[in-house]
C-alpha cells in the first residue's frame, strides 16, 4: 500500500483494525523512519478520532435533551432500576485529547463504532396511522357523553370506520387547514373530519392537494367556523430554515396530543429532495401533517415520513411546497394566514398551549 | 451494598454505550437532587438543567474508558461534579462562593479528582469547539458531507446519492479531500 498517497485510507484502516499484517509492519517502519509522514499520520488519526468522538458526544447531548424534555412532561416516575440493560455494544477507548506519535506500538484495538455498523438501505415510511375500530368507538362514546354533559350541539361523529389519521394545523382562522396529502389518501376518501382538543368533530372538504410534494389544503365545511378567537398566533414562512435550527412539533400519534422537539439535520430531505428537510426528531405514525415550528413560532414545514426503523431521521415537507400549492390554486383568493408570529417571546410551554387550539387530529374515512 | 455497586457498574457500562434506558434512569434519580440543591443555593431550574447536563457529559466521557471504576456512587459523583461546576460558574460571575458548601462537603471537596475531571472536560470541549469551527470553515459541500458521514451515520452509498456523485468510491475520494482540508484548518485553529 502506498501509504503516503493514501494517508486517509491507511488511517481509517488502521483505526478499523483492517490493515493486513504486512501493511502493519510496513507502516510501522515508515513511521519510524519518516518523521514528517509520522506527524501527518498522527494528525489524521487524531482528527478521525476527534470527529467520531465529538459526533458521539453530540448524540449523547441530544439524548440528554430528549430525556429532559420527556421528563418535564412526565408526571409519573416509574420504578427505578428494574429494567435489564443490555451491555453488548462494544465501545472503544476515548481518544485522549493529545495522542502520541507512538501509535503502532500500542496493542489497544480501536473500533470506530459508528461507521462500521452503518445501515445502507434507507427506507421511507409515511407516518399516517391506521386505526383500530375499538378506539374510535370508545372516543365516540366519550363524545356522546361529553355532549350530554356539555349540552352543546355537536356535529355527529362519522359512522364509518376510520381509515387513516394524521395531524393538521390551521392555515387561516376561518377554517382552512393543512395536512399531508397521503393522510387524506391523496383525495381518494369518502369523508374527512377533524377532531379538536374538546373531542368535537368537524367535517371538512378537500381544497387542493399535491401528491408529489405531499401537501394538502382542506377547509372545514361548517359556516362561520373559527378555530379560535383572533388571528393565528404563528406565522407560516417561506424561507429555507438553517441547518441546526431547533424545532418542535405537536401531533397526534395517539388520541392525545404529543410534543416532540429536535433540530434540522439536513436542508434537504429523503434522497436529497429539496422540497423537504431531514429532521432529527422523534415521530410516529399519526403525526403526518403535523407542523414543524422553529424557536420563534414560525411554521417552516410539515411532517411527512420517517426513515427506516432504528434510524432517527424524520422527513418534513418545506412550507415552500405549501406556498407553491396556494399559488396554483386560484380558487382560494384570500387566505389570511399569520405573517407575524406572536409567540417568539413566550416560553415553550406557553407556545404549546397556544398551538393546541390550532392543531388537531385529521380522520379520514373510507367505506 | 454490593448489589448496588453492581447495579451502578452495569448502568455505567450501558451509559458508556449511550443506552437510552440507562441514561434516563440516571437522569431521573439525580436530576431532582441536583435541581433541589441548586435552587437551595440560589440557582434556577435552567441553571440546574445546564449544569446537570454538563455533569452527565463528564460522566459519559469518563466511562468511555473501559478500565474506569467509580470510587463512589453515581449519585455522589454527579452531585459533586455539579457542585464544582456551579462553584466555577459563580467564581466566573465574581459572586461570593463561601456560602456554597457546608462543612461535611468540604472534606469531600479536598479530593482533587473532581477538579481534574472537570479540567479534562473543559479541555475536550475546547478541542471539539475548535473542530466544529474548522468544520464550519471548510465550506460546502465538505461541511455537509462530513456531517452526513460522522454525525448522521450515513453510508457512503447514501452520501453519493445525496450529493450527486456517480458512485460511493467518488464520494469517498471527495470525503478524503474534505478531510485533508479539515486537517489543515483544524491544526491552524489549534495553533491559534
Amino acid at each position: 500500500m502506498p501509504f503516503v498517497n493514501k494517508i486517509w485510507e491507511t488511517a481509517e484502516a488502521y483505526l478499523n483494525g483492517t490493515l493486513s499484517e504486512s501493511d502493519s509492519v510496513a507502516l510501522k517502519n515508515l513511521l519510524n523512519t519518516d518523521l514528517k509522514f509520522a506527524n501527518e499520520f498522527n494528525e489524521c488519526i487524531n482528527l478521525l478520532n476527534s470527529l467520531a468522538d465529538s459526533a458521539k458526544q453530540q448524540k449523547f447531548r441530544n439524548l440528554l435533551q430528549d430525556i429532559e424534555a420527556e421528563n418535564n412532561k412526565e408526571t409519573k416516575i416509574k420504578s427505578l432500576f428494574t429494567r435489564i440493560i443490555s451491555i453488548t455494544k462494544p465501545y472503544r477507548k476515548t481518544a485522549a485529547v493529545a495522542a502520541t506519535v507512538a501509535l503502532l506500538t500500542s496493542t489497544i484495538t480501536y473500533w470506530i463504532v459508528t461507521p462500521s455498523i452503518k445501515k445502507n438501505n434507507s427506507q421511507y415510511n409515511i407516518i399516517s396511522r391506521e386505526v383500530e375500530h375499538i378506539k374510535t368507538e370508545q372516543k365516540n362514546q366519550k363524545i356522546a357523553i361529553d355532549s350530554i354533559n356539555k349540552k352543546t350541539t355537536l356535529q355527529p361523529a362519522p359512522p364509518s370506520s376510520v381509515k387513516y389519521t394524521g395531524t393538521g394545523f390551521a392555515l387561516s382562522n376561518d377554517g382552512y387547514f393543512v395536512t399531508a396529502s397521503h393522510v387524506i389518501n391523496n383525495g381518494k376518501f369518502d369523508s374527512v373530519y377533524i377532531q379538536n382538543q374538546e373531542g368535537e368533530y368537524f367535517k371538512a372538504s378537500l381544497v387542493a392537494h399535491d401528491e408529489k410534494t405531499d401537501v394538502a389544503i382542506l377547509k372545514v365545511d361548517k359556516k362561520n367556523f373559527h378555530f379560535s378567537k383572533g388571528d393565528l398566533p404563528y406565522a407560516i414562512i417561506n424561507n429555507k430554515a438553517n441547518l441546526g435550527s431547533q424545532i418542535f412539533t405537536l401531533g397526534f400519534p395517539k388520541d392525545e396530543e404529543v410534543y416532540s422537539e429536535g433540530y434540522i439535520s439536513s436542508k434537504n430531505g429523503f434522497e436529497g429532495n429539496e422540497m423537504q428537510y431531514t429532521l432529527e426528531l422523534p415521530a410516529q405514525h399519526g403525526q403526518s401533517g403535523a407542523p414543524v415550528i422553529d424557536a420563534n413560532g414560525n411554521i417552516i414545514a410539515l411532517l411527512t415520513a420517517i426513515g427506516m426503523q432504528g434510524e432517527s431521521n424524520t422527513y418534513a415537507v418545506s412550507t415552500k411546497a405549501l406556498f407553491d400549492l396556494l399559488e396554483n390554486t386560484p380558487k382560494i383568493n384570500k387566505i389570511h394566514f399569520g405573517k407575524t408570529t406572536k409567540f417568539s417571546k413566550l416560553s415553550r410551554e406557553q407556545q404549546i398551549e397556544k398551538m393546541e387550539t390550532y392543531t388537531f387530529s385529521v380522520k379520514v374515512y373510507k367505506k | 451494598m454490593v448489589s448496588s455497586i453492581n447495579t451502578d457498574q452495569q448502568i455505567l457500562t450501558a451509559l458508556a454505550a449511550g443506552d437510552r434506558v440507562a441514561t434516563a434512569q440516571i437522569y431521573r434519580v439525580n436530576h431532582p437532587i441536583v435541581n433541589g440543591w441548586l435552587i437551595k443555593k440560589g440557582g434556577t431550574s435552567e441553571d440546574a438543567a445546564d449544569i446537570f447536563q454538563e455533569a452527565m457529559v463528564v460522566l459519559y466521557n469518563k466511562v468511555q474508558d473501559e478500565n474506569f471504576r467509580l470510587t463512589c456512587s453515581i449519585n455522589t459523583y454527579l452531585l459533586s461534579i455539579c457542585k464544582h461546576l456551579w462553584l466555577k460558574k459563580l467564581q466566573k460571575l465574581h459572586k461570593d462562593p463561601v456560602s456554597l458548601f457546608d462543612n461535611i462537603e468540604d472534606t469531600e471537596m479536598g479530593n482533587g479528582s473532581y477538579n481534574e475531571d472537570i479540567n479534562v472536560h473543559k479541555e475536550r470541549e475546547l478541542h471539539y469547539e475548535q473542530l466544529n469551527n474548522a468544520l464550519d470553515q471548510i465550506g460546502e459541500p465538505c461541511r455537509s458531507l462530513l456531517k452526513s458521514y460522522y454525525h448522521q451515520d450515513k453510508s457512503m452509498q447514501q452520501i453519493a446519492k445525496d450529493f450527486g456523485y456517480t458512485n460511493p468510491e467518488n464520494a469517498k475520494n471527495q470525503k478524503y479531500k474534505c478531510l485533508t482540508r479539515l486537517r489543515k484548518l483544524f491544526y491552524n485553529e489549534q495553533a491559534k
